[in-house]
């Protein structure tokens, strides 16, 4: 079982619609697929996984033992193979204990899951650390914007010191980039940092790049992870990352900006 | 035969004697800040014995809790101090620091260069008691021990290395630093803080692959670059060290593009 942690830092620069979209692709391709809500007191996975009125119990209900971790975890409707455990919507940071999040990673192994996704909350707190605590990889969201990078690159170094893994001295997290809200005009234009900016200052492999898309948007009010929204450029670029992450070679797609020709110019398009 | 429920151990504690030649805390922080540039904690929480024998001419009052909150800011505990005139020994019964007189002075390693400052720290031994110390190695003087760093030095991380030099091997994120005792030799980008030569080696020397960075200093002379660095050593390699001046004036940072 691997436990991959979605993280960023930065708020808002999309760790939830990755975490979603990456769980459901593994899912696809036939892995048993947990995705864990980490947030302590918001609780946003089962809106975009559009799961929010199924929720019985939730994490904090598992670790307190009000409910058992198979009463908790939603299976997913659409896709085989996808459960998704949802945040509690307490207060209390401190209900999330390092012990109880461990019993439940153990669980899940012994429940046969090959994928753990743990959509990590914005920020360095008690929520983010957990989230990373028992990671075996790590996909840092970033977005093309001088406070994400600066706050992925604090993450980065948190992952290699506050972690399991770093604490016990075995093999560090493997990190990998991911830079979403990507809008390649914006960066021909010189107003948005480039990818190769990014991995230049942040100089970890990177695992895609997602494009600015409507698609999301849509995604998240429907309830539908955007990697089902098969013709959505986002959708697309998030199927590449699953492919990447599982040992397939893709070219970066939805990276350049071609700018149109003098005619389509004039006729109004590009 | 049952172990003993109290044993003595004569240890040689990780410290440092800490002479002040003054005793307005305000005064005493300006100093600080212009030998550590700023840094928040300097020291790991070591000892700290106050030596107060070179103060010219003493006040009426001294406001010791406010030097113990210096002191503990940049990361020392002070327990005692040395010097002290009788006249304040009742207050200084009030505030936990011990009047340590009586205590034989500690031998001192290899004695480090006198820089003209009014805090000068001493050694007091290896730091036998972390393992990373015993890692190290010995040292007999203080750039013996050099540590390498393969991972980059990212935003919020510190790297300490009172023994000597430190190699860095992937740059300095913006809001990372380094502090070293010896020298700085940084390949890839320098974007963070390097601060070298932190315990008064002015010998001591920057060296960037690509120089970019927040903040350099050397045996407490700094410098940052609020206007950006300039345009001729920005991305270059180049190495920075202390200009020896005439005895009228500051020591200044002097900077050198490194030609392949």
């Amino acid at each position: 079982m691997r436990i991959v942690v979605v993280t960023s830092g930065k708020g808002g620069v999309g760790k939830t619609t990755t975490s979603a979209a990456f769980a459901t692709g593994l899912a696809l391709r036939g892995y048993k697929t947990a995705v864990i809500d980490f947030d302590v007191g918001l609780r946003n996975l089962d809106l975009i996984m559009g799961c929010e009125r199924r929720v019985v119990y939730d994490f904090v209900n598992v670790i307190q033992g009000d409910a058992k971790l198979h009463q908790a975890l939603i299976k997913d409707k659409r896709v085989e193979s996808l459960y998704i455990l949802p945040a509690s919507q307490t207060k209390d940071k401190e209900a999330l204990t390092e012990a109880g999040v461990e019993a439940v990673m153990h669980e899940l192994q012994q429940m046969g899951f090959d994928f753990v996704v743990c959509d990590s909350p914005a920020g360095i707190e008690y929520g983010a650390l957990m989230a990373m605590m028992f990671a075996d990889e790590a996909i840092v969201v970033t977005n093309p914007e001088v406070s994400s990078v600066r706050d992925s690159d604090r993450i980065l170094g948190l992952l290699q010191s506050k972690t399991r893994r770093a604490i016990e001295g075995r093999e560090p997290i493997k990190e990998h980039l991911l830079i979403t809200r990507y809008n390649p005009k914006r960066v021909e234009e010189g107003e948005m940092l480039s990818y190769k900016d990014i991995l230049e200052l942040l100089r970890v492999p990177l695992i895609g790049v997602i494009p600015e898309s409507e698609g999301v948007l849509h995604a998240s009010n429907q309830g539908e992870p955007v990697i089902l929204i098969k013709e959505d450029k986002a959708a697309q670029a998030y199927d590449d990352v699953v492919g990447r992450f599982l040992g397939e070679n893709r070219p970066l797609r939805f990276t350049t900006y071609e700018k149109p020709g003098l005619l389509k110019r004039l006729l109004g398009g590009g | 035969m049952p172990e003993p429920i109290v044993r003595f151990t004569p240890t040689n504690l990780a410290g440092f004697v800490v002479t002040l030649a003054a005793t307005s805390p305000a005064r005493l922080a300006d100093e600080l800040h212009k030998v550590f540039a700023g840094a928040n904690r300097y020291f790991a929480g070591e000892v700290a014995v106050l030596d107060f024998s070179e103060v010219p001419e003493w006040p009426t009052q001294v406001d010791w809790a406010g030097i113990a909150a210096l002191m503990r800011r940049i990361g020392l505990q002070p327990v005692g101090v040395r010097s002290v005139p009788e006249s304040f020994h009742t207050a200084l019964a009030r505030t936990n620091l011990a009047l340590l007189d009586a205590i034989p002075a500690e031998r001192t390693a290899s004695p480090m260069p006198q820089a003209t400052r009014a805090v000068t720290p001493e050694w007091n031994g290896p730091l036998a008691a972390t393992p990373e110390g015993a890692k190290a190695g010995p040292s007999e003087s203080p750039t013996s021990a050099t540590r390498i760093i393969d991972r980059p030095v990212r935003s919020g991380q510190q790297i300490h290395h009172p023994d000597g030099d430190v190699i860095l091997m992937n740059g300095v994120n913006p809001g990372g630093e380094v502090i070293a005792g010896g020298h700085i030799i940084c390949w890839g980008p320098l974007a963070g803080r390097a601060i070298a030569g932190a315990y008064g080696l002015e010998s001591a020397r920057i060296f960037a692959q690509r120089f970019q960075p927040e903040l350099v200093a050397i045996a407490g002379i700094f410098k940052t670059f609020e206007q950006g660095v300039p345009s001729a050593f920005s991305g270059k390699p180049v190495q920075v060290r202390l200009e020896p001046q005439s005895e009228k004036t500051e020591m200044r940072l002097q900077f050198e593009i490194i030609e392949p």
